[in-house]
């Protein structure tokens, strides 16, 4: 039953960590070390791996872009940010992320009751 | 001290320990292996490279300068293990990742399978690395089963040897590049070149150097020295493989033999006469089993270690496992102290060498004694021998063992119990006072001279007087029930006063032993005949005439004066001697010499025959 459980959730966290990447860079540019310190204050990320393709996919679909800026301390790096296209995209998956919150929670009271 | 290796992340330097940057490395490859079919796969491993380097720059500093095991698992750690990248991908994505294949050839390495596994994965790693249906290498083990169940072990050695392939990478790595000659060719040619050039390297290094040479005379020896390492170092790895192989048929071979002669032993402790040694030797027959165990420990290791240190050649496995070196050695000195002990023990126990001195009366005025033997059938009989154990002595129908003597044994049951039979034997001294002397020297071993004593004393043997004849048991018997196998003997002593006769019955022929005499008989030639005690020693009495083989080559002495042949007739009487022929009868005499033949018809005797004849 556990091991039925961690996967549900596993597959729920990788269902919404697009949304909460997006709703990330929403709020400003950032590089994947903030994205993952972020995500990690949620506890969304378990390895920091599974970061790296979901990005390089959102970039390829045009919802984000991304520029470079050297770093004092290491690597360049890497900036995303959100683009036109990616903002509208968030709009609408919040929207419908909003909603289906509010219809599972409604479903489950019900169950409750 | 660790060999460091520098590398290059996202443009940073890293000086990184040799077995942390194995592991990364592999790390990486694995990675790459998921995404080199994804869109932008390059892209996802830049920056993963990127997030790695920022987080080994973030564990060295000025002071820690170096990249440890622990950095890059604490980093492989943060970063998640291949296996949870798969939470990425669709199922299609998935689907093509089990399909991926590599379009740069990846090394070939052997690896156990995990996933196609029966056992350990060892028949399924073999096979992946030869490239051939697995159904063959697991029906070649199994048959390997009917030669000394040669595949069992060598399966644990090889589970024990070759690493599981764990990640994405060394799964890779264990279906690889396909192994044919042409590779192999290939390889070792590449090591080969690799070679040349290092030397011509070092050779130009060295000229170069030689002219400064007075300069810089540190220089050009650290120069050398390192030349001479790395010459070391590219030779040995071009003369891995055959070392290996080498290393790997020396070690089955010694395997088998030790495996087949243990495996013989055992089996010969289910043979009765096998058994019965056992059981006399060894104090303990706890020791005998010890002692199989421990030989086995012994030897068996170094060869396993042969095999084991054979294949990691031969196949370049570069992982060793220290727990293994470790218990290998002290099962081999577990092994070591088991032999050692029962090597002692039953060493010890024929440590001192022990004998008593029986003198026997002999009841006789006779000049002349009759020395005869009691063969071992008569006592064999006497002991209630089983009959099938006689024949195993005796299958010929005669007396095969009279002749293979001393320091022969045999364990015989009587009705009772187990007996130890050995040969005795007799020698014939001169005696100093004017009466034959007869004395049994029983001779054995112990722990020390009390032991040795007591158990010489024990040993049954019997000679039966008649008069003048004297009969000595071929055997002596030593009861196996409370005693041991240790070198029991008996020892016949006979002095023979001067002038005094012995007859040395031909049935005492093996039982005498080395017996001294004037004319440096043989034991075997003494027997049937009589022999007196001079000044000198024994002398044969009747012996005269008859050539013994080891007087061939002396020169021949004048042959002595043929004694007169009578013939007595009723009618005539016949002399042949120096004289002639002789006939006297009441009619004539007759008489044949050099001279002629004369016949004398006037009834009178010899003489006057004699007389007619000169």
């Amino acid at each position: 039953m556990s091991v039925n459980s961690e996967n549900t959730r596993a597959q729920m966290r990788k269902g919404v960590l697009e949304l909460c990447i997006l709703s990330i860079l929403s709020k400003g540019d950032a590089y994947p070390t903030e994205i993952i310190d972020k995500l990690k204050e949620t506890k969304l990320v378990v390895v920091e791996g599974t970061l790296y393709p979901l990005l390089t996919r959102l970039k390829n679909t045009g919802l984000l872009a991304y520029r470079w800026e050297e770093s004092t301390s290491g690597p360049p790096r890497k900036y995303y940010k959100l683009t036109e296209i990616g903002e509208q995209y968030l709009k609408e998956v919040q929207q419908s992320w909003f909603e289906l919150v509010d219809i599972v929670n409604k479903t489950i009271d019900q169950q409750k009751n | 001290m660790n060999k460091t290796v520098t590398i290059n992340i996202s443009g940073i330097i890293f000086h990184i320990e040799e077995d942390a940057y194995d592991k990364l490395s592999k790390y990486l490859s694995t990675i790459k292996g998921y995404f080199s079919k994804t869109d932008g796969g390059n892209e996802i491993m830049s920056d993963i490279e990127a997030r790695i380097a920022e987080m080994l720059q973030s564990k060295t500093s000025a002071v820690k300068q170096v990249v440890l095991m622990a950095d890059v698992d604490s980093v492989i750690e943060a970063m998640g293990k291949p296996e949870e990248f798969a939470e990425g991908h669709t199922e299609k994505e998935e689907q093509e990742d089990e399909s991926f294949q590599s379009s740069e050839p990846i090394k070939k390495r052997l690896f156990r399978d995990p996933d196609n596994k029966a056992v350990g994965g060892v028949c399924s790693g073999i096979a992946a690395y030869f490239d051939v249906d697995i159904v063959w290498i697991r029906l070649a083990m199994f048959l390997l089963i009917f030669f000394g169940g040669l595949s069992l072990w060598v399966y644990i050695i090889l589970w024990i040897v070759i690493p599981e392939a764990k990640t994405t990478a060394e799964k890779l790595a264990m279906r690889g590049e396909k192994i044919d000659i042409n590779n192999i060719s290939k390889t070792v040619k590449e090591e080969a070149e690799q070679l040349k050039q290092r030397a011509k390297k070092y050779g130009n290094d060295l000229k170069n150097n030689s002219q400064d040479f007075r300069n810089d005379s540190r220089n050009f020896f650290d120069k050398l020295g390192d030349f001479i390492k790395d010459f070391l170092i590219i030779f040995s790895k071009f003369f891995a493989r055959i070392i290996g192989l080498v290393l790997l048929i020396f070690g089955v071979v010694f395997m088998l033999g030790l495996m087949s002669s243990v495996f013989g032993f055992s089996i010969a402790g289910t043979n009765t006469e096998f058994n019965d040694w056992v059981n006399i030797f060894f104090m303990d027959r706890s020791h005998y089993t010890m002692g199989l165990i421990g030989v086995s420990l012994f030897f068996g290791i170094p060869f396993i270690m042969m095999i084991y240190g054979g294949i990691k050649l031969l196949f370049k496995i570069h992982y060793s496992n220290r727990w293994l070196n470790i218990s290998a050695g002290l099962v081999w000195f577990v092994g070591f102290i088991i032999v050692l002990f029962v090597g002692i023990k039953t060493g010890k126990d024929f440590g001192e060498a022990g004998k008593v001195k029986e003198p026997i009366k002999i009841e006789t005025e006779r000049d002349t004694l009759f020395l005869t033997l009691t063969k071992s059938k008569e006592l064999y009989s006497r002991l209630n021998l089983n009959e099938e154990e006689y024949d195993d002595y005796d299958h010929e129908g005669n007396h095969v063992r009279i002749h293979k003597r001393h320091s022969d044994y045999v364990v015989a049951n009587s009705d009772k119990n187990k007996l130890i039979v050995g040969y005795a034997s007799l020698n014939i001294l001169p005696a100093s006072g004017d009466n034959f002397e007869l004395y049994v020297i029983k001779k054995a071993r112990g722990e020390d001279k009390r032991a040795a004593v007591a158990r010489a004393k024990s040993i049954r043997y019997s000679i039966s007087q008649n008069d003048s004849i004297i009969s000595f048991d071929e055997i002596f018997t030593v009861d196996a029930s409370n005693e041991k196998f240790r070198m029991q003997d008996i020892q016949v002593i006979l002095k023979v006063p001067r002038g005094k006769v012995v007859h040395l019955d031909k049935s005492l022929d093996g039982f005498i032993y080395d017996v001294e005499n004037v004319t440096n008989t043989y034991d075997g030639d003494m027997v049937g005949r009589r022999w007196i005690m001079n000044i000198n020693g024994l002398e044969c009495v009747d012996c005269e005439g008859i050539m013994f083989d080891d007087e061939h080559d002396l020169p021949k002495p004048p042959a002595p004066p043929a004694p007169p042949i009578n013939v007595e007739a009723s009618e005539a009487n016949v002399n042949i001697g120096k004289d002639g022929i002789k006939i006297n009868s009441k009619e004539a005499n007759v008489h044949i010499n050099d001279k002629g033949i004369n016949i004398d018809t006037k009834g009178e005797k010899g003489e006057k025959g004699e007389k007619g004849g000169k």
